[in-house]
């Protein structure tokens, strides 16, 4: 079913999204970008005050609400068994305010779970879900830079409800799914005119112009021998805390942990799942101690060239230039200028 | 939607000890099969401990157990040497991709195996065995440590009377005072005495990288094709499934693209020895 076209489409202040936050908090427990000390992060809101859509992004992306950091796998209790069980929690969301880098991270990761297996645990919060999507005017600050990879920073398509502020504080409100077109219309907001149709086409032809942040990634796969063997890799590994923080933040970045927790009764516990990185080292260890990804550099080098789109993740797994590993990383380590050292290899 | 990570129970039937630190365990899978390839692995749950990722060793036709070779390395395989018959384990998979023993029909067949690499080569010796027809000349040459590092040692003997396949052992080490008939020496040692033809003949491989690394370098000089030589990697598959990334080799999910890789696909990716 198309809902594309102006009588689908409908302007909206920040009153009239606060009647829309109303509408979907009787079924849904709404995530918004929220100010933390000096970041944001999405948090639960009850009305439009809580949170601030002119967020530069969040500390950590909302891939991550649907891959939880940490999460029970199954309950099992070892007397006359053992016995066990799974455990799915499912909390309905509204995760209002997603940028198009991050729009497009839980698109691949949709895809990425559904593969020859398919994830329980992301597919039952993620289908339950709604996603309220925002286009940027322009980069968000000078991380910014997804227009280069084609993932921002204008949406088009995955989202439920598509948000573009067109004039200040006003916001053009396109449904991109019937629950979306529903909660639009229990919302009753006015129809947009013509005029605010075409400011949209404004700002998504101006936003892409703004950005100073460039990356190209094409080719920078395994095994290409230029991009395995570049000196690049000596010069930031010696940089590198392998810290981790790249890969925690990175919306892309599903690696997982799975151990057990054995309750203090030594009889009944839990299987969780944790995120991993492979820039620690117990990453690639095996039994007896061998370890592929002994070197700081070798860990780098996966973590890059994954996000390069050029390991087993493919496209999955590769970025979509929101900027927070340049961000968040204490030892200043810059995946558009390694990429642009390597570019000049290749 | 049915949740791959939650595992079948399976019994422990009986332990058979091979050497000091390997046993074979015979599982009988409770309510429903397992059926697997040769080559295949399963993840395996000591609830309250862990799970592991291990190669099924049994005869891929026979459905009412399948068997597990295990060695004493870590946490898991640790708690599970603690276990006794009738106890109860989970176990789910089969994953991976296992030896390409159809794809090699009318070939020679050369199988090299090292120490434990032996469990996931086991169910493709039987195989072989059980089709001998299908195939030129078989080989099959094992290295372990010492002699009581041997595992299948009564199967490998019983295998060399008849059958049609050539079986050669040997030892990198043994005691002063040591009866072992067959040769000293590092596996790659046994290569001189080969009698397949290598430029119709398939390599199947596994065991210690280190030891695949020098296996793969004498079977090109020999003659082999990059093609023709398969090996079994192992890495940490946490989970089985191709999400958890533990098990990568540059482009490959040793989980879902592996175990069993051609050398072919496998040599130009980085982290790896062989």
């Amino acid at each position: 079913m198309s809902v594309v076209g102006s009588m689908n489409t409908f302007i909206a202040d920040l009153h009239d999204l606060d009647r829309l936050v109303e509408v979907a908090r009787s079924r849904y427990s709404v995530y918004a970008p929220v100010r933390r000390g000096r970041g944001y992060v999405f948090s639960k809101i009850e009305g439009m005050s809580d949170t601030d859509l002119r967020y530069n992004r969040t500390i950590l992306p909302p891939t991550k609400i649907f891959h939880r950091p940490k999460e029970v796998l199954l309950r099992f209790q070892l007397a006359d068994g053992p016995e066990f069980g799974e455990v799915v929690e499912v909390e309905p969301m509204m995760i209002f305010g997603v940028h198009a880098c991050d729009l497009n991270a839980i698109l691949r990761l949709d895809r990425f779970f559904t593969r020859r297996f398919e994830d329980p645990y992301y597919l039952a919060r993620r289908r339950g879900s709604v996603v309220v999507a925002l286009n940027c005017n322009g980069p968000r600050d000078e991380y910014c830079f997804c227009a280069s990879l084609g993932t921002g920073p204008t949406v088009y398509g995955g989202y439920d409800i598509l948000l573009t502020e067109v004039r200040d504080r006003m916001f053009l409100v396109e449904a991109g799914s019937e629950i979306g077109a529903n909660l639009i219309d229990e919302a009753r907001f006015r129809r947009a005119s013509m005029s605010d149709m075409e400011a949209k086409k404004a700002v998504a032809s101006t936003a892409k112009r703004e950005f100073r942040r460039y990356a190209d990634f094409r080719s920078l796969s395994y095994p290409v021998i230029e991009v395995l063997a570049h000196t690049v890799w000596d010069e930031e590994a010696d940089k590198c805390f392998s810290c981790g923080n790249c890969s925690l933040v990175c919306p892309t970045c599903y690696c997982y942990e799975i151990y057990d927790t054995l309750d203090m009764d030594l009889n009944s516990g839990f299987r969780v799942r944790r995120l991993d990185s492979c820039q620690l080292y117990g990453y690639a260890e095996v039994a007896l101690g061998g370890n592929f990804r002994k070197s700081r550099k070798a860990r780098l080098r996966h973590w890059m060239v994954c996000k390069f789109g050029g390991a087993a993740g493919g496209e999955l797994s590769s970025c979509v230039g929101c900027g927070r590993c340049i961000f968040y990383c204490p030892a200043r380590i810059d995946i558009t200028s390694v990429a642009s050292r390597l570019r000049e290899a290749v | 939607m049915t949740n791959p990570y939650i595992p079948m129970k399976a019994e422990i039937v009986s332990i058979k000890t091979e050497t000091r630190d390997i046993k074979t365990f015979r599982l009988k899978p409770l309510g429903g099969k397992l059926k697997f390839e040769a080559g295949q692995f399963v993840e395996v749950s000591v609830f309250g401990v862990g799970e592991a990722p291990i190669s099924i060793s049994s005869d891929p036709d026979v459905d009412d157990y399948f068997e597990l070779s295990v060695r004493r390395v870590g946490s898991v395989t640790g708690a599970l040497f603690k276990l006794s018959e009738g106890a109860i384990i989970g176990v789910r998979g089969p994953y991976g991709r296992g030896w390409p023993l159809k794809e090699s029909e009318g070939m020679d067949v050369l199988i090299v195996g090292g120490g434990c690499g032996a469990a996931p080569l086991r169910p493709a010796i039987l195989k072989l065995l059980r089709s001998r027809d299908r195939y030129g000349r078989i080989e099959l040459l094992y290295g372990a440590r010492t002699p009581s590092d041997v595992m299948y040692m009564e199967e490998f003997e019983a295998i060399a009377e008849g059958s049609g396949c050539r079986v050669l052992l040997t030892v990198d080490t043994i005691a002063p005072d040591n009866r072992w008939r067959y040769s000293v020496g590092v596996v790659t040692s046994l290569f001189d005495k080969i009698s397949v033809n290598p430029f119709r003949s398939v390599a199947l491989v596994c065991g210690p990288e280190i030891m695949m690394m020098y296996a793969v370098r004498d079977l090109l000089r020999l003659g082999f094709k990059p093609e023709n030589i398969y090996l079994s990697m192992e890495r940490r598959m946490r989970c089985g499934l191709g999400f958890c990334g533990h098990c990568q080799i540059g482009r490959k999910y040793v989980c879902l693209d592996g175990p069993v890789f051609s050398y072919s696909e496998i040599a130009p990716m980085p982290d790896k020895i062989v």
